[in-house]
């Protein structure tokens, strides 16, 4: 009897959603009891806030937004304190950051009731208004990284040899990098401050999606430059600071998350549980096992590793592991703030006088 | 939408010219002088469900019909306040309160139940057959509140909206510019009340009540106070009302219903209470209003500087590697 239930028992415990939900528990502290969240008061479960009308478009803009941001970032640090070689890192990243940039605007337009409109985001400058902040750091953002890149182009000779190229060629480019790389900061950081100063849940109970969504910006687009280095061949000695930066950068992002599960608590439960439309299979896969923790001992792996010289296909997939993992972060954090809104008990429950009640 | 009132009045009489020349430069225009704050006060303890606010609202601001349903929760038919609905009523049903309830949260409080006990035992209620008890003495009740746009005093959309479509009034009413909105969906998320939608039929703009602003204008009361016929939705200006909450309060109080309580008035929700009160017979959370709202726009400070923490690590990091 008990040679045919020993494994039924391990088996059970292994099986995927035992060991998601387990992680959930751990990560927030908080066991779900759904007898006494019965209990709770609400108006017949209907929500109490209304969904967030963001969507995909939402999700690919804060991906492409954290590239840019993180791209210019990390390709100003090269610039400034970086060898010759690293000249390289700074090429790439310039060009990539404008590139990245390019399908912000589309998507954050198309995003609006009113399209026609955006231009009214230009009326007024709201400190108070984390979105109204983002446009103007979006579009300032824009002017250096579309300078930068143009300049980095004309030193590159793509624009030619004829005299504007020269003039272009000739502005000072690590001057423009330093506010430049201020609004990249802001551009990689501020989304999460935007989500953090809602009333969703899962959003706004933990205050550390900013530092969450900057760290993804600077690991996915490490991922990101030392992806393309790779793919044009690039030695692996130029790689090597890329790589340590991605190292760091993963491992605060995962600081970061753990932090703002455990400040969320039971307001997190969307993104890591298994209930329906709870999102912990696809966190716990693609964005913690795939892109964090994995590419992390793998970089680790590589770091370490000082004879593998021709280790490129772990480093292509590691960056590929990373991108997806950055991507998916962002997404399943969308989508569960649409499951988070709805759930009129979770809303109700911390913002009570006395949430012990 | 009803008519877009102006928001502004020029400065005396001008030529044709002047008049261009002003509204080229905006100089010469002025806000509307400042009035009292005006708002709701809706007492729930008088609502009878009849739903005529509902009606009377859509009926004035032309806002089109909901599709009638069934929740299947209890007789409320709407659900939830939406971009084309300003006023909901709610129908909570709290049956077998005798018996401390089904799940044992809305019964009746011990001390009372002991009286009621004590009461029929000694005859001075009559004991009646099962099923003929006088409506007194019946203990279940339908909780109805006619809910709608709170109009804080700190109003978390006004302060998220990014294209200044959202303002105070000098009613100091908060109002959607519906020529200015464009959709962007943060006053949505920001609004820890669930009142203001993005209208996806229609304007594709965000809409809310406006405290009939129009009617506002040419002193007559919002449509909704004018069709209640028992006087819960009440319409003033906010001291007064909240000074009547408060004497209301005190006698439901004197009459023996302990359980009323105010919300908005005195508890400072959003850090300065609410243009737009209730008086409520359960705890808020009955009526899916949160007890205590964080204000959005306090996490903005926070959010940052934790923010600036990440990335002055990785920066510093980033340096480091570089420069060796």
């Amino acid at each position: 009897m008990q040679e045919t239930q020993l494994p039924q028992v391990i088996q059970k415990r292994l099986s995927p959603s035992n060991v998601v939900e387990r992680l959930a528990t751990l990560t927030t502290g908080y066991t779900p009891d759904p007898e006494r969240e019965l209990e709770e008061a609400s108006y017949y479960d209907f929500p109490v806030l209304k969904a967030p009308t963001w969507h995909w478009e939402i999700t690919w803009y804060f991906f492409f937004g954290g590239l840019a941001a993180g791209c210019y970032v990390v390709a100003s640090i090269a610039s400034l304190f970086g060898s010759r070689e690293d000249r390289a890192v700074a090429r790439a990243g310039y060009y990539l950051s404008l590139l990245s940039l390019l399908p912000c605007p589309p998507l954050l337009i198309k995003d609006l009731g009113r399209p026609e409109r955006f231009l009214h985001m230009l009326r007024i400058f709201k400190v108070k208004s984390p979105m109204s902040m983002g446009t103007w750091g979006l579009i300032s953002f824009s002017f250096f990284s579309g300078v930068t890149a143009v300049i980095q182009a004309a030193r590159d000779g793509m624009l030619g040899r004829w005299w504007g190229a020269r003039l272009l060629a000739a502005l000072p480019q690590r001057l423009l990098a330093l506010p430049g790389t201020v609004l990249g900061v802001f551009l990689g950081g501020y989304t999460g401050v935007l989500l953090t100063a809602t009333s969703v849940p899962l959003w706004s109970r933990s205050k550390v999606l900013g530092a969450v969504f900057i760290s993804s910006a600077i690991s996915t687009s490490s991922a990101l430059i030392s992806l393309a280095l790779r793919l044009a061949g690039s030695p692996a000695h130029v790689l090597r600071k890329l790589e340590r930066l991605e190292w760091i950068a993963l491992l605060v992002e995962m600081a970061g998350l753990f932090t703002f599960l455990r400040g969320a608590g039971r307001a997190a439960r969307p993104l890591v549980g298994t209930a329906p439309k709870e999102h912990g299979r696809t966190f716990w896969s693609f964005v913690f096992g795939g892109g964090l923790v994995l590419p992390w001992l793998l970089q680790t792996g590589l770091l370490l590793g000082r004879h593998n010289k021709r280790n490129s296909g772990a480093g292509l997939v590691l960056s590929l592991l990373v991108l997806v993992g950055g991507y998916f972060l962002r997404r399943t954090i969308i989508e569960a703030g649409q499951t988070s809104s709805q759930d009129a008990r979770t809303t109700l429950w911390k913002a009570q006088k006395h949430p012990s009640r | 939408m009803a008519v877009e009132p102006s928001r502004y009045t020029t400065n005396g009489q001008r030529g044709s010219l002047g008049n261009v020349v002003s509204r080229l430069v905006g100089s010469k225009m002025s806000p509307a002088p400042q009035q009292p704050a005006m708002g709701f006060f809706t007492d729930t303890s008088l609502c009878i469900g009849c739903k005529a606010c509902e009606v009377a609202c859509k009926q004035w601001n032309q806002l089109p019909a909901n599709e009638p349903g069934w929740t299947g929760a209890s007789y409320d038919n709407t659900g939830q306040l939406s971009a084309t609905t300003w006023r909901h009523v709610l129908f909570i049903e709290q049956i077998g309160r005798r018996d401390n309830g089904q799940d044992g949260r809305h019964g009746l409080r011990s001390d009372m139940q002991a009286h009621i006990a004590q009461a029929k035992s000694e005859g001075v209620i009559p004991l009646m057959p099962p099923g003929t008890a006088l409506p007194f003495f019946n203990t279940d009740r339908w909780l109805m509140q006619s809910d709608v746009c709170k109009h804080c005093a700190n109003a978390p959309c006004q302060e998220a909206c990014p294209t200044g479509a959202i303002i105070r009034t000098e009613f100091d009413t908060v109002y959607v510019q519906q020529d200015i909105c464009n959709g962007c969906g943060y006053c949505v998320v920001a609004c820890p009340f669930g009142v203001i939608a993005r209208d996806e039929q229609g304007t594709h703009t965000a809409r809310k009540c406006t405290l009939c602003y129009d009617r506002m204008k040419d002193g007559i009361e919002p449509a909704c106070a004018k069709a209640c016929p028992t006087d819960s939705i009440q319409f003033g200006e906010v001291e007064q009302l909240k000074a009547h909450a408060r004497e209301r309060l005190g006698i439901l109080h004197e009459r023996g219903v302990q359980e009323a309580r105010l919300y908005g008035v005195d508890d400072d929700i959003l850090e300065g209470g609410l243009n737009s009160s209730f008086l409520l017979l359960d705890e808020p959370e009955v009526y899916n209003l949160p007890e205590n709202p964080q204000r959005p726009s306090n996490n903005v400070v926070p959010a940052s500087l934790w923010t600036i923490v990440a990335a002055t690590i990785l920066g510093l990091f980033g340096i480091i590697f570089f420069r060796e």
